[in-house]
């Protein structure tokens, strides 16, 4: 195991890109824009050594998705790369090729949220059932269930 | 015995070894899994559910009754709608814990079905989050009371809901009112 990364490291590779912040003793924040994630990760990945996707999260905060890739490597730090995706064009380009256990997290986002990862080779329903209907994304803050709508399952009464 | 003197020697046979020995089935429709280790702790010596003749069997085929832990989701309802017609007649249906009631924590979400009872036909709930193992055996035992007086009135029609019936379309309201 290698020593753990320290913010003057971080900022001298990803500075460049955006504001760069240390939340903790092992993560390290930076908030970049949408057209810039994939540089960030490439640049984290060859220069601070974080080839490793733990998780990728999504969060609706009103105008946009707060989507965050956690990276980590040898060195066992967590870089949070964090971009805000507009609401009313949910769309970012994919990261599967980069990192390709990215590519299940983008499916299950893109099913919760509706977020469209452009370059993806099979955007499929991951973990919502078959029968879901189109159009429809669970986990937007504004999303409610539409009375008389078949949600899947089982239609009709049994008794 | 009392149960099922109306009924040919070879069937009151039958009835008897149904009624002493329940073999049950346990499905997890998306449990948190409490309930399913309760069943567990039901089935060691501790509890000594055979002095009843309880045997959990891994197959719902040789099943009387089917025990069903957590809401359904909507995943896992046609798998327990298939796992229920799966089942030799006549069948029983324990639906446990607070989500198999009415969903429990889960009620309202959007990939549940908030009951069993909205899949297959419950016969006995058993409340409690989860409920203990004493509480499992006497649902069974109670399955078993259930079943003798099924017996007696000859199936399950008697105590289930009564079907309502079809709306008449208004074309045909509008006809035998002229």
């Amino acid at each position: 195991m290698t020593e753990a990364l320290t913010l003057d490291q971080a900022k001298a590779v990803l500075e460049a890109f955006g504001p760069v912040a240390q939340l903790r003793w092992n993560r390290i924040q930076v908030v970049t824009e949408p057209g810039k994630a994939r540089d960030v990760i490439k640049a984290a990945f060859g220069s601070l050594s974080c080839d490793r996707v733990i998780q990728m999260s999504t969060a609706d905060v009103g105008e946009n998705f707060e989507l965050t890739y956690h990276l980590t490597g040898p060195h066992l730090t967590v870089i949070s790369i964090r971009v805000h995706i507009p609401r009313e064009n949910p769309s970012i380009a994919s990261v599967h090729d980069l990192l390709t256990p990215a590519g299940i997290y983008e499916r299950q986002i893109h099913d919760l949220f509706g977020i469209v990862f452009r370059g993806h080779p099979n955007l499929a329903r991951i973990i919502l059932n078959e029968d879901w209907p189109l159009k429809e994304y669970p986990m937007r803050k504004d999303w409610k269930p539409v009375k008389g709508t078949f949600y899947g399952g089982i239609q009709e009464e049994v008794r | 015995m009392t149960v099922g003197t109306h009924m040919s020697l070879s069937r009151r046979l039958a009835t008897w070894a149904r009624l002493k020995s329940p073999w049950i089935t346990i499905f997890n429709s998306g449990a948190c899994n409490a309930c399913d280790i309760e069943i567990i702790a039901t089935l060691t010596p501790r509890f000594d559910v055979e002095r009843f003749g309880i045997l959990a069997k891994g197959s719902p085929r040789h099943a009387d009754i089917l025990i069903v832990t957590g809401p359904v989701t909507r995943k896992q309802a046609p798998r327990l709608r298939r796992i229920y017609e799966q089942m030799p007649e006549p069948k029983y249906v324990i639906a446990m814990g607070a989500c198999g009631g009415r969903g429990g924590v889960f009620q309202g979400l959007y990939h549940v079905m908030n009951a069993v009872d909205d899949v297959v036909p419950v016969d006995v709930y058993v409340a409690g989050c989860p409920p203990r193992p004493d509480e499992i055996i006497n649902a069974v035992v109670e399955t078993l009371r259930v079943a003798k007086e099924d017996l007696e009135h000859g199936g399950k029609e008697w105590r289930m809901k009564k079907q309502a019936a079809p709306p008449v379309p208004a074309e045909k309201k509008a006809e035998a009112g002229t």
